[in-house]
């Protein structure tokens, strides 16, 4: 991966503003790669998508793209949206209401003699699949789905150095959602630019990104592969942010008597710490966090396990909550030496057939996938 | 039927229309998209000439421009110019008159048209001029059209303000309004009639005309 960033069309990002909203972060995305950006609503994603196509001057920041400098407040430097060949698609497509498919289309591309203006229209709206007699309608007559595809093809036929994409799937149904999905695999691999994908839906992000980049309060809290943020969350508001119901607090006890491992005391949200010795946990060591000090700690759906075989101590627990959701089934459980602790998992397959309210199991923590991390962190460092 | 008033009438309507419509078009797009303190004491200076009455307009029209006046005196002096009882000072008072008639419309047609519009057009690579002429008009027609029939309608019909700044000159300044007024006070109902009812007909057909065509350009969206 690491060849491919440093190729002359990848994207570097460096924001750092205070006013009108605070912005902050530092990411970057190579040619090829898509980079979903993550958080709550108000947390500055469509602002960071808005400074990357120029539409916003950041206070501080630099942007550069291909080589290109966009944005560099040091130097001056930033220029205007028509200067930067940036393709952006709307959260509301932001079609013009009074020309065709094919006309808006063509607006992307008016240093072009008008006939081949229409011709590459046409090429671009064939290629994300609309008929000859939808390119002639205008956006009020197509469907949700079609003018997504209108404002898809808009963005590309600006022959983007970058493509940027706000929220495009929040006014679609399921059904044509699937086939935008397809369609933007596709392009991933047609177009050889860095794509970015503003979203409020983890599932989406995780489905379509290559890499994650968290943000919350106008600031990028973490950035990388999924899987990664997944398995070691920086702090606890990503874990929240990323969806991980499994967070608990404890206090990191120190080494083990075992290289490479150590202890975490599980302590119960009501404050108190248990004087329990079973309540030890012996996990990774990192070798980054103090003995005594306050943690939070996550465990991943995947590293609970059902079942005392194999390593980690086996939990009694009782299923206080089933539901079965279509194809998957929810559980809490609640631990029975101390119950107000609970745990979420998430069951497929036949293993969920077993579960029903009251059960008593007994359940293992994976403790190569429990993340330890410091309560109060520091921001993460803006140059590296 | 006073035809010279009526072509009068019509002239100066029509020279209202063109001295006040790009003056009206930018004026509007620019009260709907800039934002400032005192923004409101400007707009309140826009509707002003439709809630005052328009004797008052007249009269602080004439005597600001009038002989007596020092501009009025200046002009007099310096270019041998008069801006009251002839078609300069008519006209001079039917701009002022239908500020809010063109800006008003015009500004509410601006502020309809959504602002990510003109961001998706810069985006995609069109400069402002470019996005004014392909984006932003094209929208705002439907209300610049409306705003275009109603001045001049109401220009055809104005009465109180051209009566103060022009009086009642044949040929110069005795507008169709004006020529209806005299008929009554000379008791010549009759034509008064006829020159009430063709500006009564055309005023309605115009408006209905604008109304028409502004339904089927928001309908062809």
């Amino acid at each position: 991966m690491s060849d491919r960033r440093d190729g002359p069309r990848a994207l570097r990002v460096e924001i750092d503003q205070q006013e009108p909203m605070p912005l902050r972060g530092r990411f970057e995305c190579s040619a090829g790669e898509l980079l979903a950006l993550v958080g709550p609503s108000g947390a500055g994603k469509t602002s960071m998508l808005r400074v990357l196509a120029g539409l916003m001057r950041p206070q501080r920041g630099r942007v550069e793209v291909g080589g290109q400098v966009w944005c560099d407040s040091e130097q001056g430097i930033f220029l205007p949206p028509q200067r930067r060949h940036v393709g952006l698609v709307f959260q509301n497509y932001a079609l013009m209401p009074h020309l065709s498919a094919a006309d808006n289309v063509a607006l992307a591309m008016l240093h072009l003699p008008t006939a081949e203006r229409d011709a590459q229209a046409r090429r671009w709206l064939d290629h994300v699949r609309l008929s000859g007699e939808q390119q002639m309608r205008r956006p009020g007559a197509l469907s949700g789905g079609q003018q997504q595809r209108v404002a898809v093809a808009r963005a590309l036929a600006r022959e983007p150095k970058l493509l940027l994409l706000d929220e495009p799937f929040s006014a679609v149904d399921q059904m044509s959602r699937q086939g935008l999905y397809r369609l933007l695999a596709q392009l991933r691999s047609d177009l050889d630019i860095p794509i970015l994908l503003v979203t409020h839906d983890l599932n989406e992000a995780r489905l379509l990104a290559d890499r994650l980049v968290v943000m919350d309060a106008g600031a990028v809290l973490q950035e990388g592969p999924p899987e990664h943020i997944h398995r070691a969350p920086r702090n606890a508001r990503v874990a929240d942010l990323v969806g991980m119901h499994n967070r608990f607090q404890g206090v990191w006890m120190g080494p083990s008597g075992r290289a490479g491992w150590g202890l975490l005391k599980w302590v119960t949200a009501a404050g108190g710490a248990s004087e329990d010795e079973d309540m030890l946990l012996e996990v990774r060591d990192k070798g980054k966090i103090k003995p005594g000090q306050p943690v939070n700690w996550v465990v991943p759906g995947d590293g609970i396990l059902l079942g005392s075989d194999g390593n980690g101590e086996a939990l009694e627990a009782r299923v206080s909550d089933a539901r079965h959701l279509g194809e998957i089934t929810l559980a809490s459980l609640t631990l029975e030496r101390n119950p107000q602790i609970s745990l979420r998992i998430t069951l497929a397959g036949p293993q969920r057939q077993r579960i029903a309210n009251g059960d008593r199991l007994a359940v293992r923590l994976d403790p190569a996938l429990v993340h330890v991390m410091p309560l109060h962190p520091r921001p993460p460092a803006l140059t590296t | 039927m006073d035809w010279q008033a009526f072509s009068l009438s019509i002239e100066l309507a029509v020279v209202t229309l063109l001295v006040l419509l790009p003056f009206g078009v930018l004026a509007g797009r620019w009260l709907a998209r800039t934002r400032f303190s005192g923004k409101a004491w400007v707009e309140a200076f826009v509707v002003l000439p439709l809630v005052l009455p328009p004797t008052v307009l007249g009269y602080y029209l004439l005597v600001s421009l009038g002989a007596g006046s020092p501009l009025g005196r200046w002009l007099l002096d310096s270019f041998d110019v008069r801006l009251t009882f002839n078609f300069a000072g008519l006209l001079i008072a039917s701009l002022v008159f239908n500020i809010p008639f063109i800006v008003q419309p015009v500004q509410r047609a601006f502020e309809a048209i959504p602002d990510n519009l003109a961001e998706a057009a810069s985006v995609c690579g069109l400069g402002d001029w470019q996005t004014f002429w392909r984006v932003e008009l094209p929208l705002a027609w439907p209300g610049i059209l409306s705003a275009m029939v109603l001045t001049f309608v109401h220009t055809l019909g104005e009465f109180g303000v051209v009566l103060m700044m022009g009086g009642s000159i044949p040929g110069e300044t005795r507008t169709v309004a004006i020529a209806i007024y005299d008929r009554v006070q000379s008791f010549d109902l009759a034509g008064a009639d006829r020159m009430a009812l063709l500006l009564l007909v055309l005023s309605l057909g115009a408006v209905a005309a604008s109304f028409f065509a502004s339904a089927r350009l928001v309908a062809r969206r």
